[in-house]
């Protein structure tokens, strides 16, 4: 447990000294809910049924949040990491393997809470309202940053196999095609019948679905325990991967 | 420097068989035994890919082999790694340093991952900081360190928990002389404190300065091996090296000819290198036979054969940097 809080720190130092790493990671997903709500909100006001009374802004929100906290940046560390060579004096200290993953994901924690937390205050900022409070507000962040930390196993999981910076980087554009083919724009049922059926097969759609629900709708506990559950089942999947290569390296 | 003779104390290290094949059936080691007696120095000498790098990551557990098998302070490095890495010391020829911490951060947490915390790495951390000279640099982020200091602050980390051995792989490549001057006195001072150093280098002099035992690898092979003496006593001639200051090679060649007990000429960048059994007793016929032939040259001198020989006898081929070497040679001569 100490060497994880020991390389959880230093890879959390990391995040605070290279924030040229994270602003950019940030950009799109504001520019996008900016872009979004001015470009739809017209069509969607907040009489329409699917936002519950609110501005489309809390539509939204979600969707920009899950942008924010889904980035390669654990993995491009890493590969950065093998690159330089810290990577192997690492390996070669007498520490678990998985302990140099659980560092990472820490840092992953943080800045998920933080990049999270702020994109929530810009759509307050827009004139958004949390129905759950701020006791939901609080689970939104969480949720959203515990998002971050079970994606960012995909690009740990490249950066172990290809031990290559373009193609760790690259990894991020999984996260597209997972964003996008759900209810991002509208509810399921307003879907087209290969969309929703898509939609519905995407567990990222119910990520997005629960975070959505603690903004538009209260506390709607069976939405909030299969958004919790997609989490926790990507993160254990993902992350039993990323050590499992950490494990088998150069082995 | 102790001087140990494998032999006279327990391996520190020992390799019956070693092998590593990659991908594409390619043999970077293949078969090699090795046994280094604990406090020695043990120099692996050899060219770019002759496998010295693979061997030293299969006996510091990041490579496993792919048959044979390697003991470090008598643990097997498959069956407990974690045991031997608990015990060793690793500077790999990358330097692996984080960019983003500083030095002394950088210490704390090596201390951190092998035990030691509080004022104990405190401590040692300043102590290992004084060691290598870098107190001044301390704060700073180790990506602004120059390659001489990066280098240090890695065999720094690398004896945090004073390791029993203490593996280096090629510590001065791409370093000034003066840091290399600097990491040779590392070495030493730690050997002298009863560490085991395993050693890689492709540099002669390095090999011949700081070693008390090596072995010559070549195309993953140990071809040779010994102390520094006795590998080159093996050949049992000396070199007369003649710097032509100007003097036509083959014509110079010419002159000399025939000379008695002459075994080679190999020529250099504005020298001949003559591989004789008597240097001193033939310097004054190859006088007499370029002063017939009227050829003038720069300068004459004589001197025990080098570790270039000797791995130009085990391999028919010269070290790369044997040049370097060999101006040291002759501008000391």
């Amino acid at each position: 447990m100490t060497e994880v809080l020991l390389l959880g720190r230093r890879a959390v130092r990391e995040v605070v000294r290279l924030p040229a790493a994270t602003i950019p990671t940030l950009f799109i997903p504001l520019f996008f809910l900016a872009v979004n709500i001015g470009q739809i909100s017209m069509t969607f006001p907040s009489t329409t049924p699917f936002l519950h009374g609110q501005g489309y802004v809390g539509f939204q929100l979600p969707v920009s949040m899950m942008f924010a906290v889904c980035t390669a940046t654990s993995g491009l560390a890493l590969v950065t990491e093998i690159e330089l060579g810290y990577f192997d004096k690492l390996l070669v200290a007498p520490i678990r393997r998985s302990s140099m993953i659980f560092g990472r994901l820490s840092a992953d924690l943080v800045r998920g809470l933080a990049v999270a937390t702020l994109v929530l205050l810009v759509a307050l900022a827009f004139g958004m309202k949390v129905r759950s409070g701020v006791g939901g507000a609080l689970v939104l962040i969480v949720l959203a940053a515990l998002w971050g930390v079970a994606y960012a196993g995909i690009g740990m999981l490249v950066a172990l196999h290809t031990r290559n910076v373009q193609a760790t980087n690259a990894s991020f554009l999984v996260f597209f095609p997972l964003l996008f083919l759900t209810p991002n724009f509208v509810p399921f049922e307003k879907l087209t019948p290969l969309m929703e059926a898509l939609a519905r097969a995407n567990p990222v759609s119910y990520v997005i679905e629960g975070l959505r629900s603690l903004v538009l709708e209260g506390w709607v506990l069976h939405k909030l325990a299969i958004c919790f559950g997609v989490i926790l089942l990507t993160g254990l999947v993902l992350t039993w991967l990323s050590v499992r290569a950490i494990d088998n390296y150069d082995r | 420097m102790t001087s140990p003779q494998a032999g006279d104390s327990p391996s520190a290290i020992q390799a019956r068989g070693l092998r590593r094949t990659f991908k594409g059936e390619i043999d970077a080691v293949r078969e090699i035994d090795l046994d280094v007696a604990a406090g020695e120095v043990f120099g692996f000498l050899g060219p770019n890919g002759a496998g010295k790098t693979t061997t030293v990551r299969m006996l510091c557990t990041l490579l496993p082999p792919t048959a044979g098998s390697a003991r470090v302070l008598g643990i097997d490095v498959l069956a407990d790694p974690g045991a031997v890495r608990r015990r060793i010391g690793v500077a790999l020829q990358e330097i692996g340093l984080d960019p983003v911490q500083t030095g002394r951060e950088l210490l704390e947490l090596q201390c951190g991952l092998y035990g030691i915390t509080g004022s104990t790495a405190r401590a040692r951390v300043q102590e290992l900081l004084e060691l290598v000279g870098l107190v001044d640099a301390a704060e700073r982020r180790t990506k602004t360190y120059s390659g001489g200091m990066k280098r240090r602050l890695d065999l720094a980390s690398a004896l945090v928990h004073a390791p029993e051995v203490l593996f280096l792989d090629e510590p001065t490549t791409g370093l000034d002389p003066a840091s290399r001057l600097t990491i040779w006195e590392e070495v030493r001072r730690i050997n002298a404190q009863g560490t085991t150093v395993f050693l890689t280098t492709q540099y002669l002099e390095e090999a011949d300065q700081l070693c008390d035992r090596l072995a010559i690898i070549d195309e993953g092979l140990i071809v040779s091996r010994g102390t520094p003496e006795q590998l080159k006593s093996q050949l049992g001639h000396d070199v007369v090296s003649v710097t032509l200051d100007g003097a036509d090679v083959a014509a110079t060649k010419a002159a000399i000819g025939e000379l008695p007990g002459l075994e080679r000429v190999v020529a250099e960048r504005d020298a001949l290198a003559l591989y004789v059994e008597d240097g001193p007793g033939s310097i004054a016929e190859i006088v007499r036979r370029l002063d017939g032939e009227q050829i003038r040259v720069g300068a004459i001198s004589v001197s025990r054969p080098s570790l270039d020989d000797v791995f130009l006898q085990a391999t028919g081929r010269r070290l790369e940097g044997r040049e370097e070497h060999r101006e040291r040679e002759l501008q000391s001569a």
